[in-house]
């Protein structure tokens, strides 16, 4: 057997090389083969270092709430239904022969309309029916007018954070992903839009909330001190309060105020 | 498949929208673990677990009752992080050049969020690894998540991401290959 390919033996680690067997007795007998083996099992050990960051017991929990408001109801009937499908489906051996039954029945009623109508030579008016487009319901309609004004609030609140209060802190960790939930909506339809401002504005502002929420420890002083360096580095406060005074001038002109998005 | 959830979906298609909370809690933390490895970003994976369960939830009345429903929303999660990374590489330039340089790679390793004496405690060489495995496509590098570290099989990863098994299989061999060469230098210098 010649030397294996880097692809026969990431295959042999894999446990799905082709010939398993034949790959075991090459590494047995060949030094080289079995080195860059042994390299090659040694670099895909590494890899296995990337750990995914642990999420409390209650992470879970978390999502759930987060989406709950989000999910449309099932109409309760929809188990029967399908049910009745399923069970008529069950019978389509049984229901093929009244099928073709049906059919001859069809054409045959099919052939006397034709001839009564001939007979008739009273056409009809045909009308047709307009099915009017369902309107899509919006599950979650987010004023990006109110965001940017419960942002700017947090933000203030950010700016002038009591470093020593450990009270506050939580309070504005949970306003910080409700903020960032709302924040993700209207990002989303920012980015429709080609709106650069805004959409330059909202990522900013998402930037830091994600930090917000994210921070191993909470938000403790050295966070906290964190955040408000970016926030003042990146202007999130100004691009924010630049926003809502572009939206209030909008809103003056405009009876549609609400420029939000719908999930 | 398991009769908790199973009795949960079917709880759900009855109209009982809370049955779906129990679903949701049991396989946040699985999803969440795939939605980190693929996407290497935490908010990103967790948007990511929110998505899939939204997506899981509207698509639930075309739920296979005789499917499994972690498989079947953990692939969903797969499908929505790979198009959270493809678009991320859409919008982000790269900050990681085309350089061999051995002393630029190990410059180029850089933690978005934290500072140097973050990184240093909290990892050093899982940034490493993160930073070589941002260097494949987003293929190849669900492809090797799903392979290597989530012991999926090559026809499982061909399933998730939609294509065939070999496809799948050559995705993986590119990913190590890519990710043995970034790497090497490092090795060398250490």
């Amino acid at each position: 057997m010649m030397h294996l390919t880097d692809e026969d033996m990431i295959g042999q680690i894999y446990g799905e090389g082709e010939n398993t067997a034949a790959v075991e007795r090459h590494l047995a007998s060949c030094g080289a083969c079995a080195y860059n083996f042994a390299e090659l099992k040694r670099d895909l050990l590494e890899m296995d270092r990337i750990e995914a960051p642990a999420r409390d017991t209650h992470y879970g929990e978390r999502v759930w709430a987060s989406i709950e408001s989000l999910l449309p109801l099932y109409a309760p009937g929809y188990i029967a239904q399908k049910r009745r499908w399923w069970s008529w489906n069950g019978g389509l051996a049984k229901g093929l022969s009244y099928v073709a039954a049906g059919a001859l029945l069809a054409a045959c009623a099919f052939y006397a309309g034709r001839v009564f109508e001939h007979n008739q030579q009273q056409p009809e008016a045909k009308n047709e029916v307009h099915v009017a487009p369902q309107p899509k319901q919006p599950i979650v309609v987010v004023v990006l007018d109110d965001h940017l004004d419960r942002s700017e609030r947090f933000l203030v609140e950010l700016k002038h954070a009591d470093f020593d209060s450990a009270a506050m802190a939580s309070p504005m960790r949970d306003e910080a992903k409700s903020l960032l939930a709302a924040n993700r909506v209207c990002r989303k339809n920012a980015a429709q839009s080609d709106d650069l401002e805004l959409t330059t504005a909202l990522d900013h502002l998402d930037s830091l909330l994600a930090q917000a929420v994210n921070e191993p420890g909470g938000l403790n002083a050295d966070n906290i001190s964190k955040l408000q360096d970016q926030m003042n580095a990146e202007g999130v406060l100004f691009e924010v309060r630049v926003l809502r005074s572009r939206i209030a001038r909008r809103a003056g002109t405009a009876t549609n105020p609400a420029e939000g998005g719908t999930i | 498949m398991d009769k908790n959830d199973h009795a949960a979906i079917q709880a759900v298609l009855a109209g009982d929208k809370d049955a779906y909370g129990p679903l949701v809690v049991r396989h946040s933390q699985s999803l969440f673990r795939v939605a980190y490895r693929i996407t290497g970003n935490e908010a990103d994976a967790e948007d990511v677990v929110q998505e899939a369960f939204l997506r899981g939830y509207r698509k639930l009345e075309g739920f296979e009752s005789r499917a499994n429903f972690g498989t079947w929303i953990y692939r969903i999660a797969v499908h929505c992080a790979l198009d959270r990374v493809k678009r991320r590489r859409g919008h982000e330039t790269s900050r990681v050049g085309e350089s061999n340089d051995p002393e630029q790679d190990q410059l180029q390793v850089a933690d978005r969020a934290a500072g140097p004496e973050r990184i240093l405690l909290s990892g050093e060489i899982s940034s490493i690894h993160q930073a070589a495995l941002n260097t494949l496509t987003a293929t190849e590098r669900t492809a090797f998540v799903l392979r290597h570290m989530e012991d999926c099989t090559t026809a499982e990863i061909g399933a998730a991401l939609g294509i065939e098994p070999n496809a799948a299989k050559q995705a993986v061999f590119r990913a190590v290959q890519k990710l043995r060469r970034r790497l090497a230098p490092l090795r060398v210098a250490t």
